[in-house]
């Protein structure tokens, strides 16, 4: 079983499962796992409300993937790109090349990041050694067919985000710089995690995110008082805590497993199409996205649970998730976002 | 406690007068509580650091310095408050890499923190940038680095020590979040404490302390050995995380903090179980100061009518309001006494919703020139010269030139010259005098043209200040700010009249104007709204009062700060006192009798445009 001997190998992070409360922020993550298409998630709240905590943890759920053995790009072998810098490299469309199973990725995007190791750059040291122009792969290329995460996504500087949104819509990367010239593929569905206090996000940025989970304090004290008891006893052993958590977790997988598995062939009922397309007319949102998120969303929503359809009570679930952000701001609306959502989902698609 | 609101002004003179002690921690007088909290960062490193917050000459230096007696075998890193994100993260050691012909990396002062303290001091100068990778280290433990080609991850375990006035500004509060302990230091107010401070520093020798600060060491020893088996029961807990809850304290790091410090103060009382005590400690250094709001009191009380009333101050923070929209619940009978200790005005704390939003500013800029955002090639001088690029463009001729014999060879059309964009707008520092007769005028067309200039501000990123000036000191009524719901709210001029301290003001926007320079803004242009003549000084004699301006204007134009001083008073004037000062400021004097907001506002922008210290000129 190959989740097994990944979560043996595997550091131990904190499991995805010990996390208490925040089912928004779980739900969403989880549903862009079933349907990267999805596109993305966005996180924001509080200080220290295990925004990055979730999503590290879910490093420790994903299923691994197969990929072309030695590719830093690490290509499906399903579906060879034939474009791929290092697949074509001498070789013949004809001659396979193996194929291994590796872990999802999952990269973080530190801030401080250098625009050169975010697209990719001139190998200094082979080109020192060696007098070879060699292309180092950058973050972009790590996180292809995976996920780039990026911890205070509205402190980003404004240059690197533009090369982001570039990449995000085209899911190619194109290294033209110091004498390089490469083009190579990086789909991944970006999460970015922040607080709005410290910083706007562009208006842009906001809205290539499918999904935003909007998190808060937990205020009830039983609920903080096993939070801190948990992190307590991942401090003391984290593979203990680990392992005290397998059996869920592995609970969790298979299921994700199976929602995968079973997502193209759940079907879209007319009734959620519609009520997702009334939402968006009640809550006079602009452009497509909103619509096409939160479709995509009841679809995973419906696989995750198990079901072959797509009801209006999975568009009415999904619907803060993927409708909020996109509001137009409104000085005179009192209410907050997600409550304006809940409001109209009330109205639109009565229970 | 009455958070210290002390003018910076009569701080930054304290200062010189030197109570600041090099008394070791046993020494240190009336300051019980922060000591206390050295101790228990020494036991417990999981509350990631402490944060002394008081006024300038309170012993915060002497408390950090005494943090580090308790270990002085661990590293101590002073993080300077100008760090780039390369003096922090490390990155290609282009000396060695070029001597070797190999990539070496060298690491930065987060790595090499690692296992020790990293000092701060003024933390809330430090740059934002610094402060975002900071969170990071805090969060992970460890320091990712991905820049000029390296790809590394270092362990940067460290427990930060800082400090910051609190008349000075309030560190982002992610940064203090992050961090176990922050103490709020009291003043020292009692004669007796003051005197015994002053009688240490001058007799005390060090070596009388070595004793008992042998035994603190030994005691944080046996205490760091103890900690595991210390107990706190669920009921505890639950009386702590109900006090967070009932303080209004945003996120769930604190809680943890709280019971570490619970358990830790145990372990310092030699004790096996956490008691009463123990608890109120928690609550004095890791509760308290999170407070944003007041707890409620016990049942038979009305609700305290002292509460200010906490409004947004600007859209930023306008949809926040619903972690904690439930009335404020009441706090155990058990924190009572701490919870006294919250200071009369909340907004003297750290996370008062009040300092929160920093509108405007997007905080991103740092370095003294703005963001390095990329490099082009060019000729270095003048220029800053970005050798992991150079390198970079220079490594693909690197096997043809090889064969002329020199391991790495590098021609004029490598060289790379780093691109800085600075994202801040301009500072535009109001100094309104406020000692003569028509200063109410004069304040009514500052604030009009502070409205004027903010109405653009989001185009621009501006912000402005706003600083008054009479009998013998300038007061900052405005900091830094985009928000023109802060200006409306900027106090109008109660009194007016006395001396005219125009030293002290230059000395004042000299402070302001660092200060704003080390958050990324660089342009800042001040504009004097005065018609009199300095008749005041900061220590010189009145005779000396014009030199002490002079040396101070001086400086102002050193700093890069452009000047206007606008007399807009009719009739008679001294014109000629005031285009002197604009000339010693090397700015522009203005005569715009009856001028108004709009007038003085586009002179203010004008300013901005215009180069170097072009001559006064009169209109």
């Amino acid at each position: 079983m190959p989740d097994k001997t990944r979560a043996s190998t595997a550091p131990a992070g904190f499991p995805f499962t010990g996390i208490v409360g925040q089912e928004d922020l779980k739900l969403a993550l989880l549903l862009a796992v079933i349907d990267p298409g999805i596109g993305g998630v966005l996180i924001t709240g509080h200080r220290g409300t295990a925004k990055s905590t979730a999503v590290r943890a879910l490093a420790t759920l994903l299923p691994p993937m197969r990929a072309i053995e030695g590719c830093p790009y690490r290509c499906d072998p399903a579906a060879p790109d034939l474009d791929c810098p290092s697949c074509s490299l001498g070789t013949n469309a004809k001659t396979r090349r193996r194929a291994v199973t590796l872990a999802v990725p999952v990269v973080d995007l530190p801030l401080g990041a250098t625009e050169d190791r975010v697209v990719g750059s001139v190998d200094i040291e082979r080109a020192l050694i060696d007098g070879v122009q060699a292309f180092s792969p950058g973050l972009l290329a790590a996180a292809n067919r995976g996920f780039l995460y990026i911890d205070e996504v509205n402190l980003l500087e404004d240059h690197l985000v533009d090369l982001l949104l570039d990449v995000a819509v085209s899911g190619v990367n194109v290294v033209e710089r110091e004498g390089l010239s490469i083009r190579h593929a990086a789909r991944f569905v970006l999460v970015g995690s922040g607080n709005p206090e410290e910083g706007d996000l562009r208006p842009q940025l906001l809205d290539r995110f499918g999904l935003q989970a909007r998190i808060t304090t937990i205020v009830d004290v039983a609920q903080r008082i096993e939070i801190v008891r948990r992190r307590m006893a991942f401090e003391r052993n984290a593979r203990t805590f680990a392992a005290s958590r397998e059996g869920e977790q592995d609970k969790l997988r298979r299921r994700l497993r199976a929602a995968i598995r079973r997502r193209d062939g759940v079907a879209l009922s007319d009734a959620a199409l519609s009520a997702a397309a009334r939402l968006c007319e009640a809550l006079a949102i602009d452009g497509h996205r909103g619509e096409l998120a939160a479709c995509r969303a009841a679809v995973a929503l419906a696989a995750f649970d198990g079901r072959r359809q797509a009801t209006p009570a999975d568009v009415a679930r999904v619907a803060p998730l993927a409708l909020a952000h996109r509001l137009r701001k409104d000085p005179l609306e009192p209410a907050g976002d997600d409550e304006r959502v809940r409001r109209v989902v009330a109205q639109v698609i009565p229970a | 406690m009455s958070a210290s609101d002390a003018s910076s002004h009569r701080s930054f003179q304290r200062e010189r007068v030197g109570v600041t002690a090099t008394l070791p921690l046993p020494g240190l007088v009336a300051l019980d509580t922060p000591r206390l909290a050295c101790l228990l960062l020494a036991v417990e490193p999981r509350l990631r650091g402490v944060v002394f917050a008081g006024a300038a000459g309170t012993g915060k230096s002497a408390l950090a310095r005494g943090l580090r007696s308790l270990r002085p075998e661990a590293p101590w890193i002073p993080l300077p408050l100008g760090a780039d994100d390369e003096a922090l993260l490390g990155g290609l050691d282009i000396d060695a890499t070029l001597r070797t012909g190999r990539r070496v990396v060298k690491p930065g002062v987060l790595a090499r923190a690692h296992g020790g303290v990293l000092a701060i001091e003024s933390l809330e100068l430090l740059a934002d940038s610094a402060t975002n990778l900071l969170l990071g280290a805090l969060d992970d433990g460890e320091v990712r680095v991905e820049r000029d080609g390296v790809s590394e991850r270092a362990p940067a375990l460290f427990t930060l020590v800082g400090s910051y006035a609190p008349a000075e500004g309030t560190p982002r509060p992610h940064l203090l979040d992050r961090i176990g302990l922050i103490v709020l230091v009291p003043p020292v107010a009692a004669a007796a404490a003051r005197a015994e401070i002053v009688r240490r520093n001058i007799a005390g020798s060090p070596a009388r302390w070595a004793d008992e600060l042998d035994s603190l060491r030994s005691l944080c020893e046996v205490a760091r050995a103890n900690l595991a088996t210390v107990r706190i029961t669920p009921k505890q807990q639950r009386e702590l995380i109900a006090a967070a809850v009932a303080f209004g304290v945003q996120g769930q790091r604190a809680d943890y903090f709280a019971l570490l410090v619970a358990r830790a103060a145990a372990a310092l009382g030699l004790r096996d179980a956490v008691e009463r005590e123990d608890l109120e400690l928690a609550v004095r250094l890791v509760l308290l100061p999170r407070a944003t709001q007041r707890p409620a009191p016990p049942a038979q009380e009305p609700a305290a009518s002292d509460v200010p009333q906490q409004t947004p101050t600007d859209g930023e923070s306008a949809d926040e309001g619903d972690q904690s929209s439930d009335a404020p619940q009441p706090v155990e009978e058990l924190f009572e006494a701490v919870v006294v200790e919250l200071p009369n005005a909340l907004d003297t704390l750290p996370f008062a919703p009040q300092r929160r939003g920093r509108s405007g500013s997007r905080g991103a800029t740092s370095g003294r020139r703005g963001r390095h955002v990329g490099s082009v090639p060019g000729d270095p001088a003048g220029e800053r010269l970005d050798l992991a690029a150079t390198l970079r463009a220079a490594a693909r001729w690197q096997r043809v030139r090889r064969r002329e014999g020199t391991r790495v060879a590098l021609r004029a059309e490598d060289l790379r010259v780093k691109r800085f964009q600075s994202k801040a707008g301009t500072l535009f520092l109001f100094a309104v005098d406020a000692s003569g007769s028509m200063a109410l005028n004069r304040m009514r067309e500052a604030k009009g043209a502070v409205y004027a200039l903010l109405e653009q501000a989001y185009v621009h990123r501006d912000q402005v200040a706003l600083i008054t000036f009479r009998g013998n000191e300038a007061v900052q009524q405005l900091p830094p700010t985009a928000s023109v719901e802060l200006v409306r709210r900027a106090v109008d001029l109660l009194r007016t009249g006395g001396g005219t301290p125009v030293a002290a003001t230059l000395l004042r926007s000299l402070e302001i104007a660092d200060r704003a320079r080390r958050r990324g803004t660089h342009n800042i242009v001040l504009v004097l709204l005065t018609d009199g003549r300095a008749n005041v000084g900061l220590r010189a004699a009145r005779e000396d009062v014009d030199t002490e301006v002079q040396k101070l204007a001086a400086g102002v134009a050193r700093a890069g700060v452009r000047s206007l001083v606008v007399d807009t008073q009719r009739g008679f004037t001294n014109q000629g006192t005031a285009s002197r000062l604009a000339g010693w400021l090397g700015g522009t004097y203005l005569y715009l009798p009856g001028a108004g907001g709009q007038t003085i506002a586009a002179a203010a922008r004008d300013a901005t445009t215009r180069k170097e210290r072009s001559s006064s000129s009169r209109s």
